[in-house]
């Protein structure tokens, strides 16, 4: 109580002096984590905050807040003052929360203060599977219609994408969905053999691909990538997804929009400088992520092209809840 | 020999030792306080231990872990208030025997029979990861949904009493189960288009007002009545019971490891099944369960911490983690620079070695924690009731918010107290509506993923059911127990009829 008062004190005080960014921060930072302990967010978010703390000179306590697919989340923090100590720390989906039907609100509501990584997707398939690349699976899939099992994570999961993403450009895909709660779920269940093709990102499925326990068909990317040099680009096999690819998943810090400049600023330059520490950057090379570490300007418009191409993408895919022309959503290179 | 040395890491190096008793004391405390998970205590270590070297930041985790298993039922025992999911079923007869002034030994017991349960864990994890880990994935989305209806099964056992109040009871936590948006399609259930209903209702919430709250009211009207005192006298139990009840918890174990080792099920089904079992195989317990039978204390206490090694199965020979715990304690392997999964065993046995060696270390201090201290947990139980009330609110109040930081979850908590404490009242049981509510997603995902995975064709559903070993075992598992207690059982087999021992409340 006596912590609440103090921090309420200094919260009025910070207000009635238009907060000293000089002296940011002041205290401690609330960091709220949009996915539950131990997921891709959650693990990435907690190895990169403590060097972001060194350098701030200040503490941020990590939080996780689910539920929602990660919109109570977004809604308490753009609800919070915009003073820098709450941080939402989230992946992408927000930026389909709109077109999905699943909230008002998303990034637009706040500033981003560094997108952190990108992840690349990848298709893998159970190690049983009678097809041993992408186009052996098109073609398999084309025989067998309706037949082979692709494990999916709800409607704007990256499984989702990347399917919309074929549909678009093979013009169709028949086959069986199978909803799970997230892609370590999904994973589980390729390996057991409750699901034939899982498109996950890579850094979710590069230990078990490693291991041989399921088959990489496809790198969803224009090139292949180092960490599975072996692994074709799936622009080897149709050229058509060069106008979707590069695409992937990513990671940010935001705060609410409004959030004085300096502090933002004083915000971002932490997380970049920490986004690209020796020891961070080996643990996301490992798992296949590129580091980002960009802000400003730069992550605005990041966002911008990621939500036009990704919406649009589901939008023609017809996965979609409203038309992203509803929220003045400009289709890419309109 | 270096297997040896692994396993010996932690004895070896005073600090580990240290950090691996620490854990497990605070472990015990935490499990202890409702809505205090082990969960949220080992994904605050991850950052408070980010600094560290892995093996002291593990020997913590897997300290707390283990005595937070335990721990739930300490509370349980002595308030009927569990303080875990996986303590639930401890309630059931533990309650009953604090209530006859026998905290002291049930505790005893339980502490006991949670080293051994654990102990099996860890000699599981040691001896037959890979294979068990195997055996787990094998699991198809129908065996799940099996699995979920067997548990759905166990209202018959949870519920003293009336069996149709049973029944209405488990529906009830089932539609709980299901509020909010469907994690599969992201449809709205039951949400009245309410933004608080979004998220679903948390399953810890309703667990700590059921339980919780509804026992505070319930004790109101005893206000004036004197505690009852409790003899101490009789805390380690003799060798003869412990070997008296060696069969019963060598089974019960082994159903905790399983049902840990299972991606999707964790300690809480574990111990609920090891119940159920429990009053299944005993002929003549004790006392007649829910009134404080023994051995519906050391099936539950056996199984749950039995399922922490199960747990580290999958997780330890694949990277896949068998509960939250687990999942986070992946998180923290990878921060620290390890790449948790299926390669780990072969690039880095001895952190495999290192983590069984913790394990088992961590068994021993549940032994130490649990034993000792004993007298001063029973106080809990003779404070007056005037001062005990109050402290039972509060520390619901706490543990509802502790969740997930959310005031709308006390208010939830404050909602089923009330509600729960009426349904007692009434004679309904409220484990039943746990049960619902834990098993509604298991259920509901697994059918639906079955059933889509088939085209939506029943036909082709039932002859996956027929045509694979596993499935088939359990359907008839799940057919049999339900024709074993309706009357046409007990017409052809004359049997007496099952346990339905009332109990006192």
């Amino acid at each position: 109580m006596k912590r609440f008062i103090l921090g309420a004190a200094s919260a009025l005080v910070l207000g009635a002096s238009g907060a000293l960014a000089q002296d940011y921060p002041t205290k401690e930072i609330q960091g709220i984590i949009q996915w539950g302990a131990g997921g891709s967010t959650d693990t990435v978010m907690r190895s990169v905050t403590p060097h972001a703390e060194e350098i701030l000179g200040g503490t941020v306590v990590l939080q996780n807040m689910t539920g929602a697919v990660g919109a109570i989340a977004l809604n308490h923090v753009a609800d919070s003052a915009a003073d820098g100590y709450t941080l939402l720390m989230g992946a992408e989906n927000p930026l389909l929360y709109k077109v999905m039907g699943l909230g008002e609100r998303d990034y637009s509501a706040f500033t981003p203060v560094s997108i952190l990584a990108r992840g690349t997707p990848i298709l893998v398939a159970n190690t049983e599977a009678p097809f041993d690349d992408y186009a052996g699976m098109m073609d398999y899939i084309a025989e067998n219609p309706g037949e082979v099992r692709f494990g999916a994570t709800g409607p704007g999961g990256l499984p989702s994408v990347i399917t919309g993403m074929i549909e678009s450009v093979e013009g169709g895909l028949d086959v069986i969905s199978v909803p799970y709660d997230g892609d370590g779920p999904a994973l589980t269940a390729l390996q057991g053999g409750a699901i034939d093709v899982m498109p996950a990102v890579l850094g979710a499925s590069i230990e078990g691909i490693r291991a041989g326990n399921m088959k990489p068909l496809a790198v969803f990317d224009t090139q292949a990538n180092d960490k599975l040099p072996d692994v074709p680009a799936v622009t080897s096999f149709n050229e058509d997804y060069n106008t979707y690819l590069p695409w992937g998943p990513f990671f940010g810090v935001f705060v609410p929009e409004g959030t004085p400049e300096d502090v933002v600023e004083k915000l971002s330059n932490a997380y970049n400088e920490a986004a690209q520490n020796p020891e961070f950057t080996e643990l996301m090379d490992s798992r296949g992520y590129s580091i980002m570490a960009i802000s400003g300007d730069e992550a605005e418009q990041f966002l911008t092209d990621w939500q036009q191409g990704t919406t649009w993408l589901l939008q023609d895919a017809g996965l979609t809840k409203n038309s992203p022309e509803d929220f003045g959503i400009a289709r890419p290179g309109e | 020999m270096d297997t040896l040395m692994a396993i010996l890491t932690v004895f070896t190096q005073p600090q580990l030792l240290l950090l691996v008793g620490l854990g497990t004391f605070l472990g015990v405390y935490i499990g202890a306080i409702p809505g205090l998970s082990v969960t949220m205590a080992v994904s605050i270590l991850i950052s408070f231990t980010f600094s560290w070297d892995v093996y002291p930041a593990i020997s913590l985790m897997v300290g707390i872990y283990m005595g937070g298993v335990y721990g739930g039922s300490r509370t349980a025992i002595l308030l009927n208030i569990p303080g875990a999911p996986s303590a639930i079923a401890t309630a059931m007869d533990g309650y009953p025997m604090a209530q006859r002034g026998e905290a002291g030994e049930a505790i005893g017991v339980t502490t006991v029979m949670s080293f051994f349960g654990g102990l099996v864990g860890v000699a599981v994890l040691a001896l037959a990861a890979p294979f068990v880990a195997e055996f787990a994935l094998t699991f198809q989305p129908r065996d799940y949904m099996l699995l979920a209806v067997l548990g759905i099964l166990l209202v018959g056992s949870l519920s003293s009493g009336s069996l149709v109040k049973g029944i209405f009871a488990g529906a009830f936590g089932i539609a709980i189960g299901a509020v909010g948006r469907d994690p599969l399609t992201f449809a709205e259930r039951f949400t009245f288009d309410l933004q608080i209903m979004e998220g679903g209702i948390s399953f810890i919430a309703v667990m700590i007002g059921m339980f919780g709250i509804s026992e505070a009211l319930l004790q109101l009207h005893h206000v004036g009545t004197d505690a009852i005192r409790q003899q101490i006298d009789r805390i380690v139990p003799s060798w003869g019971t412990v070997r008296k009840y060696l069969p019963l918890s060598l089974q019960t174990s082994s159903i905790g490891v399983i049902i840990g080792a299972l991606p999707g099920t964790g300690g809480d089904i574990a111990a609920l099944m090891a119940y159920d079992h429990a009053k299944r195989v005993t002929k003549k317990p004790t006392r007649p369960f829910g009134t404080g039978a023994m051995e519906g204390l050391v099936a539950p206490e056996t199984a749950n911490n039995a399922a922490v090694g199960g747990a580290f199965v999958p997780m330890m020979t694949l990277g896949i983690p068998g509960d939250a715990v687990t999942a986070i304690i992946i998180g923290a392997l990878f921060i620290h620079g390890l790449n948790p999964g299926p390669m780990l065993m072969v690039d880095q046995p001895d952190m495999f070695w290192f983590i069984v060696g913790a394990l088992l270390t961590a068994n021993m201090f549940i032994l130490i924690c649990g034993l000792t201290g004993i007298k001063l947990f029973t106080k809990i139980v003779e404070m007056p009731r005037s001062v005990l009330i109050p402290l039972i609110m509060l520390l619901s109040v706490v543990g509802a918010y502790a969740v997930n930081n959310s005031v709308t979850d006390v208010y939830w908590m404050l909602g089923f107290g009330v509600f729960g404490y009426f349904m007692r009242h009434y004679g309904y049981p409220l484990g039943p509506v746990i049960l619902g509510v834990i098993l509604s997603r298991l259920l509901d995902d697994n059918w639906r993923r079955a059933i889509i995975s088939e085209r939506e064709d029943l036909g082709r559903f039932f002859e996956g059911i027929f045509t694979s070993p596993l499935s088939l075992v359990l359907f008839v598992a799940v057919v049999l127990i339900f024709v074993s207690q309706t009357p046409l059982w007990r017409m052809i087999f004359r049997r007496k009829g099952g346990q339905t021992g009332e109990s006192g409340k």
